[in-house]
């Protein structure tokens, strides 16, 4: 992992926390200092505290520190916190009320459980260091459950602000990605659109006025370029996005014969109506293909209304004769225009063919946004 | 959208030449679409290679149409053409581009521009082109009726505003532009003239330029910008 963390900050404030209280704790064992039961040992307790701190610093400004550590640091803590009915007589211990010889040090380790595990982490190192004040006093009462309840809390805040800061960190890293995808694509595309997309389009025009030979590789030259054109036009798509924009995956059919309108914003839909969709207009254009004649060319255009998405398509063939249209109902050949109907009903939408005998065909879907179908899942 | 009223006889062309400035940055396709263009008649008055000496040009050679490459090595055409627009109202600027540029020549259509074609419409197409813009009227290609009818919805969409809106009449001409038919074909379905579609279809542009510059001159003024430039 070459990133920065995003913790580091946290972890340096935790560092910090465990060295002030250290202090704290070695100015109430002075304050205290000939009323223990074992001076020495509170003496030797504060100098164990401070190794563990000089340990822990090292250890946690160091990049991404292991669970496994926080563990231990959590154990060494209790530890220590376990020696103070050592050093405390039974009266300071349960009527004076006389401060552990950790004292606040402790929470220091509740923050490396928040900053390591979160919320979770964070209100189960506060709940053992809390029960375990509990357990070394032998006693409850309200301002041992005051502890309780500020060492239980402080570690879910912490913990809250360090999955918050975590998270934000990530969505920034996977903007910062997509960005610079981005601008790779558009570098890319600037370079295509003055160079290969310059000579290709030149080449289809004049090879178109020379005809002849030189018209078959005008041809081959303008269907490369609206290729190329459609390629670099489709907007880069967030790889297994709930939603995508329908523009790209439409402008990618335009053809020499073939033309493709949108809309300059993006057309979002969810996954399942775009490839619906798209599918739908490569079956009648596959169909003008087969039965509008050599000649036809064909319109698609998309038009976003908000509540519905409309798709026309339109061609200028020789149309279908009513006639024929019966005919083929009759003989169960209306594969085309079931499927197609078919596909828009499965989407909740509508559908309505206009055509006649030398005006082409022209199909018109309307889809709404949300199919009923996605409130289920 | 071609045909109809686009042909008028030769001589004509030839006894009033239109004058023409062709700016594209690419050498080989600026001197091709100059050459197609005198071959045909056409008064090239003027070429450029970039956005600064387009605007510097047009305003001392003030030809009839502007041919203008939206890409200009890696600059953006649309500032000129505002400039174009703005500094001498009667040239008017024809689109010549690549396409796959949606939203550029969206903007383009927007500050000024009076039509689009893609560079690979034949030289027909393009001297008919040049002749309606010459006339005054709006070129439009099936994708930029499109980029325009989503403009509109996407302003209808918003909250209610100065933004122009279309008519119901004009929405079903662009519609049917979007979908390919010609100014005749559309003239035939909705039983109106020639003229009347045409003008359908001129009034939805107007009425977008109006918009932007209006928008423009607000944003200018807000910002303390209304001053004259320092060229």
């Amino acid at each position: 992992m070459s990133r920065k963390d995003p913790l580091t900050p946290l972890w340096r404030a935790a560092v910090l926390l465990r060295i002030i209280t250290l202090g704290f704790a070695a100015g109430v064992v002075a304050a205290h200092h000939g009323e223990y039961a074992d001076t020495a040992l509170a003496w030797a307790t504060i100098g164990l505290m401070a190794c563990w701190t000089a340990a822990t610093s090292w250890y946690y400004l160091r990049p991404r520190p292991s669970a496994w550590f926080t563990a231990v640091d959590l154990a060494v803590c209790c530890g220590i916190m376990a020696l103070s009915p050592l050093v405390l007589t039974a009266h300071q211990l349960r009527v004076e009320v006389v401060p552990l010889v950790t004292t606040v040090w402790v929470t220091a380790v509740v923050a490396v459980g928040a900053v390591r595990g979160g919320t979770v982490g964070g209100t189960a190192f506060g709940a053992v260091v809390g029960l375990l004040n509990y357990a070394v006093r032998g006693y409850v009462d309200t301002d041992l459950t005051r502890d309780m309840v500020l060492l239980v809390g402080v570690g879910f805040v912490l913990g809250l602000a360090a999955t918050t800061s975590r998270r934000s960190a990530e969505r920034l890293e996977r903007a910062l990605r997509v960005e610079a995808a981005t601008a790779e694509r558009e570098r890319l595309a600037r370079s295509i659109h003055d160079g290969v997309l310059q000579v290709l389009a030149r080449v289809g025009k004049r090879g178109r006025e020379l005809g002849g030979e030189a018209a078959e590789l005008a041809e081959l030259a303008g269907r490369q370029e609206i290729a190329l054109r459609a390629l670099v036009a489709a907007a880069p798509l967030d790889s297994g996005a709930e939603e995508v924009d329908l523009r790209g995956m439409l402008q990618v059919l335009a053809t020499d014969r073939v033309q493709v309108s949108v809309p300059a914003t993006p057309v979002v839909v969810s996954g399942e109506v775009a490839a619906e969709l798209s599918n739908l207009v490569r079956e009648a254009l596959a169909n003008v293909e087969r039965h509008a004649g050599a000649a036809a060319r064909a319109w698609v255009l998309l038009e976003d209304l908000g509540g519905e998405v409309v798709l026309s398509i339109r061609d200028d063939g020789v149309g279908i004769p009513a006639a024929r249209l019966a005919e083929a109902a009759a003989q169960g050949r209306m594969g085309v225009a079931r499927s197609i109907r078919g596909r828009v009903a499965e989407l909740g939408g509508t559908v309505t063919l206009d055509t006649a005998p030398d005006e082409g065909t022209e199909w018109e879907v309307r889809v709404p946004r949300r199919t009923g179908k996605r409130g289920s899942g | 959208m071609g045909g109809a009223g686009a042909a008028p006889d030769r001589e004509a062309g030839e006894r009033v030449s239109i004058t023409v400035m062709v700016v594209d940055d690419h050498p080989m396709w600026r001197d091709g679409v100059a050459r197609d263009l005198t071959e045909r008649g056409f008064d090239v008055r003027a070429t450029a290679r970039d956005a600064d000496s387009a605007v510097r040009i047009a305003a001392t050679v003030r030809p009839q149409v502007v041919l203008m490459d939206l890409n200009l090595a890696g600059e953006s055409g649309v500032p000129a053409i505002a400039r174009i627009t703005a500094e001498a109202p009667e040239v008017r600027v024809l689109v010549l581009s690549a396409s796959g540029e949606h939203s550029d020549v969206l903007e383009a259509v927007k500050a000024g521009a009076s039509g689009y074609l893609v560079k690979s419409a034949s030289a027909e197409e393009l001297v008919d082109a040049v002749r309606r813009t010459a006339a005054g009227d709006a070129v439009f290609t099936p994708g930029l009726a499109g980029l325009v009818l989503g403009e509109y919805r996407r302003m209808a969409a918003g909250p209610p505003d100065d933004s122009p809106r279309l008519t119901d009449r004009e929405t079903e001409v662009l519609r049917l532009v979007a979908k390919g038919l010609t100014a005749r074909k559309i003239a035939e379905r909705l039983v109106l003239s020639h003229r009347t579609v045409e003008n359908h279809v001129q009034s939805t542009l107007r009425k977008l330029q109006l918009h932007n510059r209006v928008e423009l001159a607000r944003y200018a003024i807000e910002h303390g910008l209304d001053q004259e430039p320092p060229q």
